[in-house]
């Protein structure tokens, strides 16, 4: 009867003051009365309750004096003297954590302005709570926070976690909460809430974790009034190993040729990842070849993806991918990364030595010179060796016989120099004297370690 | 063997000049001007130079850049109407249409002078002498005072006249046509066709930008790297 009295005096002072107390819970305020209740609280466990200080008046209110007077109460704010604007609000964390089992924890919860005073009463009943073991391969901790690890699981595939469920006190407990919340985890067996453990009792119960795609997992198993964090991680199942198959017909500089990619089996999930070319040059004039790359971007990687039963791969959305060997022989090497598979799929394509090719060649008199000229390219980068052979109008060889000339050092600088393939444009130019209109044609030999190119060009 | 005792050759004093093979010139997805360079089967685009082109076309001896409103050369530059232009390109010179403003006009050694051509249709190409133009859904190549010459039935996309043929664009071909003979090129979707080089035919697709040799004996279809758009 006295503490009715009590409250009931406390009212008016509430409506008129300038400060109000709530509770907030997953942002709903509530406002506090004249009893905060925090409920049971397993013995060693902290239960905790957001208290917001909202100043409904018109003036600034200066806060002297905030605390929850009782035993195993704490109050998380700032340090006093602090303010708060109208209308505006200050949050504190109350808390509280006994280890001795009693029925009621009271406290008096106040609140001191330079304007009013906010107090009420808060209670709580520490009671000894279910003891809870878990079995591997899940581990857990008593925390705080209290937390069960599913580990590692491949995504599709079930981890079971066996729990057991003990009642350490002398009475039978009623279990009244006793739920799993988080996708991916599920309660297999066990009983139904409620239920009751006898006196010294147990139960077992099991949850299992099903992820079904690659990430981390979060969840809750709540027990009365513990809390468990469950997490647990998934992976990509690895993948067969994915197969990639190139056009028909053997590899060649100057190609343009299409990558396609397939699993030998269908794929138990589905996954993404890039497939990455790298050029090798057998030469050691160049360190690369710039011209190696997918066609569709200019680069040297494209992502793929497969989804969950299908054995077929796309590469950037397509069925296939483009790709140029470029005009250096060595290795271009295929390799997959951003996934796991069984095996390793990387691919070695060769690109043989070969010998000059010639795109186009022209032969052309200047007054004073006679010029050949030819594109192609050497994909040995040993070229430079050359032998030239004119003949008259009638095709009969002129007496001065075949010319060589060796230009091979020229080469070496500009392969070296450029950088960009052995893709060339030469004009070898014959400074001569006298009538060259009886010049018909030229026989030109070009050689590289490969071998020897000849070409006949008859003069513009 | 014969002698030819008034020709002398300076033997052992051959020269060598050796450079990057230049295949042409386009304008990529941004606008840029870029070589192409390399041989067929293994391109390397060159890096952007003129930014803001609208058109590009290149010859043995020339490349002419359309921008907002001049034309590149080489040598210069001159004004021109708003927009991009098609290009006929010659030895020295060039027809140039310009299809926002109509107006048809030769050019030569960057000077600009307009012709008083008037062709009824939608111009797709233009030679020194005649016009390749659209009509109710037909091609046709006309002279410039408008008297036909010839019609493409087949064509439903972009043409490109050439100095020996026609190079079109049906629904899923491009189809190079000569008076020897007919290559056919499996390529969907072509939104334009101008001329790349001397040897080559620029294609833009909604799926890529390919390079189609047209020198006789090599006809082949290509595709440049990074032209996805």
């Amino acid at each position: 009867m006295t503490r009715r009295i009590f409250l009931a005096l406390l009212l008016p002072l509430a409506i008129r003051a300038q400060i109000a107390l709530y509770t907030v819970n997953n942002g709903a305020e509530a406002p506090i009365g004249a009893v905060l209740d925090m409920g049971k609280v397993a013995s060693g466990d902290t239960a905790s309750v957001r208290i917001r200080v909202r100043n409904i008046g018109t003036k600034t209110a200066s806060i002297t004096y905030f605390f929850a007077d009782g035993v195993g109460y704490t109050i998380d704010r700032p340090s006093l003297p602090f303010t708060i604007a109208p209308g505006s609000v200050q949050d504190a964390l109350l808390s509280f954590s006994q280890t001795t089992v009693a029925p009621l924890y009271p406290a008096n919860l106040r609140v001191d302005s330079d304007i009013n005073s906010f107090s009420t009463i808060v209670i709580a009943n520490v009671v000894l709570g279910p003891a809870l073991t878990v079995f591997p391969a899940c581990t857990g901790s008593n925390g705080p926070p209290s937390s069960i690890d599913f580990g590692s699981v491949q995504t599709g595939l079930l981890r079971l976690c066996n729990f057991s469920l003990q009642n350490p006190s002398a009475q039978a407990m009623t279990i009244a909460t006793f739920k799993v919340t988080g996708t991916g985890f599920q309660i297999s067996s066990g009983p139904q809430a409620p239920f009751t453990i006898p006196a010294g009792g147990a139960t077992a119960f099991a949850v299992n974790f099903t992820p079904s795609a690659a990430g981390t997992y979060t969840g809750a198993l709540a027990i009365e009034t513990r809390t468990y964090a469950l997490k647990g991680t998934a992976f990509n199942t690895p993948l067969p190993t994915p197969l990639l198959e190139f056009d028909a017909g053997a590899i060649q500089s100057a190609q343009q040729r299409r990558l396609t990619m397939r699993l030998p089996s269908a794929a138990s999930s589905s996954a993404s990842g890039n497939v990455n070319l790298a050029f090798v040059p057998d030469t050691t004039l160049a360190t690369d070849d710039p011209a190696v790359v997918f066609l569709a971007t200019g680069t040297r990687s494209l992502p793929f993806s497969v989804t969950q039963g299908s054995t077929l791969i796309s590469i950037s959305g397509q069925t296939s991918a483009m790709f140029q060997t470029g005009t250096t022989s060595g290795r271009i090497r295929f390799t997959l990364t951003g996934v796991a598979t069984v095996g390793d799929a990387t691919t070695l394509l060769t690109v043989p030595a070969s010998t000059i090719s010639i795109d186009s060649a022209i032969a052309t008199r200047r007054t004073g010179d006679l010029d050949i000229q030819v594109t192609g390219f050497d994909n040995t980068y040993s070229a430079g060796l050359m032998t030239f052979t004119f003949s008259d109008t009638s095709g009969a060889a002129l007496s001065t016989g075949a010319i060589r000339a060796d230009f091979t050092q020229d080469f070496r600088t500009f392969f070296t120099k450029t950088q960009a393939g052995s893709a060339f444009q030469v004009r070898v130019s014959f400074p001569v004297t006298g009538d060259t209109s009886g010049i018909g044609s030229v026989d030109v030999q070009l050689n590289n370690s490969a071998g020897t190119k000849s070409q006949h060009l008859v003069f513009q | 063997m014969r002698l030819i005792p008034a020709i002398l050759f300076s033997v052992g004093c051959a020269t060598a000049q050796i450079e990057i093979p230049a295949i042409g010139a386009i304008a990529d997805s941004s606008g840029a001007l870029r070589q192409v360079q390399g041989v067929a089967g293994s391109f390397l685009l060159g890096p952007a130079t003129v930014p803001g082109v609208l058109s590009a076309v290149c010859s043995e001896r020339m490349c002419l850049v359309k921008t907002d409103s001049k034309i590149l050369s080489a040598t210069g530059e001159t004004d021109a109407p708003a927009g991009p232009a098609i290009f006929g390109l010659a030895a020295n010179e060039a027809m140039a249409y310009f299809p926002e403003s109509g107006v048809f006009a030769r050019w030569h050694d960057d000077t600009l002078e307009p012709l008083d051509w008037v062709v009824d249709g939608q111009v797709l190409s233009i030679g020194l002498k005649e016009i390749a133009v659209r009509r109710d859904g037909e091609v046709s190549i006309v002279d410039p005072d408008g008297s036909v010459i010839d019609s493409i039935p087949e064509a439903s996309g972009p043409v490109l006249l050439l100095s020996d043929g026609v190079l079109f664009a049906t629904g899923d071909e491009i189809v190079l046509r000569r008076d020897h003979g007919e290559f056919r090129f499996e390529l969907t979707d072509a939104e334009t066709i101008t001329a790349m080089g001397p040897h080559y035919a620029v294609v833009r697709t909604g799926h890529g930008i390919y390079a189609l040799l047209i020198e006789a004996g090599h006809e082949a279809l290509y595709q440049l790297p990074g032209s996805t758009p």
